[in-house]
């Protein structure tokens, strides 16, 4: 089930193509190698990021565990991972998988990219901390792509322990 | 001779609810026997919104401490729940989250054995066998297999349910001070903007404590205090029950200014007054005319209901085995909600759940506790802020709904 609607046939330049592809894996440096002050830039100035579940997601709720509705509120969760919530130390390893292009125009493009985080804690534990999917805008801006909108579903609703970093 | 049921070792000090016995969060036999002592005793639990199943045939299953449970709304629009398990061979009957049924009744996928919506066994598949042969003894009968069936309550769309035949009907159980405060949240039209939850690696009862000590909030979680947005005189108190079983505790706001202002629309934040980038994170408006803009309800339980300022929401607390348990928040707004009231929601959300700029710290703090208790279970925790016993005090900094929780838990637990 998918709220998405799926166009067949999609032309993309190879130009577009490989700034789809560089915002990809940027996207999970930035955050992999804990440099989360690089995440906000990826996404356009009033670009929009969810956390939610599949359930809520296919039920059509667009509330979520996260929500941020522009970069000044993304570098404030930047700012509360770095110095004000308390947690135990931990990094993402993000695997991706290929970008379906869903539709596309002049102005972007709207695709899906599977992906699994896995968690490695201080103790040096490994756990699948969550899978599944980032349901994107793009933007299509002076050879870049940016995100307009990233929403993260996530197949479970059960997230263990806390979400303090972005998935 | 081998002991076939183990007996806690969990010795209560003589002092009393001012120290808890660490051994209280990992003992076996303390959880084994809270499964029946608490979850299936005397006590009321939290099973799902009436929002969650609101047509006929609609069902959730859920869970009871460890008992899977299904709740169902019945044709004639009431709402019924079962222990979700065959009594042939334990099977779950329901084995989805949620779905409807199209009849009235609950068929187990195992040998499709039919129970109403009360229980009661209604079918045996092959029970006088096949052409005269096989099929259940003559003396078999199925007015003997029932399977178990709860009492059932609701209150402002939150449907609770006991195994108990002797605990008294809900709003007694929760006394009049907590059934005001849970119609004066949940006044609308309830409407479910979103479900998800945490597993803690942590005894359950840590997290109870957790949610009914209002000593903690402003030393564990900085965010208030980091953007300065305690910027005013904060007014609260801490209210119980008369058996000091369930827990309030509220804060309110804007105290030192005039309240028209506040009640004609949303209030945006200011940039200059909190150091937020997007201060419109924690714009919210007055949403209850006694200007409580914070407060943090504790049913014993297992059940949390919350208001953070337009934050609205419930939580389920189940135990998933000594060590861990599973908190599933559920975020609320109301049908009347205007949809800049439901934006502010929204934003407001970022600051409980799993993610909560808020909350998030609660996910990991009885874990901590877990890690530093290790090897020292004959010893105590000291609860004595705010004096020694429990009862409603007028200030936050008190430990008085923890020693109300454990008073009560003692009771029920023998311990």
């Amino acid at each position: 089930m998918s709220n998405v609607t799926r166009t067949p046939e999609v032309e993309l330049s190879a130009g577009q193509r490989t700034s789809i592809d560089r915002l990809m894996a940027r996207y999970c440096s930035v955050i992999d190698n804990a440099e989360y002050e690089g995440w906000p830039a990826l996404f356009t100035e009033d670009g929009v990021y969810r956390i939610t579940t599949r359930t809520d997601f296919d039920a059509g709720r667009d509330f979520g565990i996260w929500y941020c509705c522009n970069r000044a509120m993304l570098a404030d969760r930047v700012t509360a991972i770095r110095g004000v919530n308390v947690y135990e130390p931990h990094v993402y390893r993000h695997v991706i998988g290929p970008t379906e292009i869903v539709a596309a125009d002049a102005s972007g493009a709207s695709c899906e990219t599977g992906f699994i985080v896995v968690r490695t804690d201080v103790d040096g534990a490994m756990t699948i901390f969550s899978a599944g999917r980032y349901v994107d805008r793009l933007v299509f801006d002076e050879g870049r792509a940016l995100l307009r909108s990233r929403v993260v579903v996530a197949d479970s609703a059960r997230f263990d322990t806390l979400v303090a970093l972005p998935l | 001779m081998t002991k076939l049921i183990d007996e806690p070792t969990v010795r209560w000090p003589a002092a009393g609810a001012t120290r808890v016995p660490f051994g209280i969060y990992s003992d076996h036999a303390i959880y084994q026997r809270e499964q029946q002592a608490i979850f299936r005793g005397p006590t009321w639990s939290f099973l799902c919104l009436e929002a969650d199943i609101p047509g006929k045939g609609d069902f959730v299953t859920t869970k009871v401490g460890h008992s899977s449970v299904v709740v169902i709304r019945a044709p004639d629009g009431g709402i019924k729940s079962v222990v979700n398990k065959c009594v042939h061979k334990g099977s779950v009957l329901c084995h989805e989250a949620r779905g409807t049924r199209k009849r009235p009744n609950l068929v187990c996928p195992y040998h499709n054995w039919v129970y109403d919506l009360n229980g009661k066994l209604t079918g045996v598949a092959f029970e006088h066998g096949i052409q005269g042969a096989g099929g259940m003894p003559g003396d078999f009968d199925k007015a003997q297999h029932s399977i178990k069936a709860l009492r059932v309550e609701t209150i402002r769309g939150l449907v609770f349910g006991t195994f108990s035949d002797t605990v008294p009907d809900l709003r007694t159980y929760l006394g009049p001070e907590m059934v005001s405060h849970i119609e004066r949240t949940l006044y609308g039209k309830i409407r479910i903007l979103g479900r998800a939850s945490q597993v803690m690696h942590n005894n359950w009862k840590l997290y109870i404590e957790n949610s009914r000590d209002n000593y903690h909030p402003s030393l564990l979680h900085a965010f208030f205090a980091t953007f300065k947005i305690n910027r005013l005189s904060a007014e609260g108190g801490t209210i119980q029950d008369a058996g000091s079983r369930h827990h309030l505790s509220f804060t309110k706001r804007f105290t030192d200014v005039g309240h028209d202002a506040y009640r004609s629309g949303i209030m945006h934040a200011m940039k200059d007054d909190v150091g937020l980038k997007d201060p419109s994170l924690i714009d919210q408006w007055m949403e209850y005319p006694d200007n409580i803009t914070n407060a943090i309800q504790s049913i014993f339980p297992g059940f949390v209901l919350h208001q953070i300022m337009n934050a609205l929401g419930v939580r389920q607390c189940i135990p998933l085995g000594p060590d861990r348990c599973e908190l599933i928040w559920t975020q609320l707004g109301f049908e009347e909600d205007t949809p800049e009231q439901t934006e502010v929601r929204r934003k407001q959300n970022n600051l409980v759940g799993p993610a909560g700029l808020v909350s998030m710290e609660d996910g990991m703090i009885g874990y901590l506790v877990e890690k530093g208790i290790k090897g020292s279970e004959d010893e105590s925790a000291v609860i004595e802020m705010g004096g020694k016993t429990a009862g409603s005090m007028p200030t936050r900094a008190t430990e008085t709904s923890v020693r109300g929780f454990w008073e009560y838990y003692r009771e029920l637990m023998h311990v």
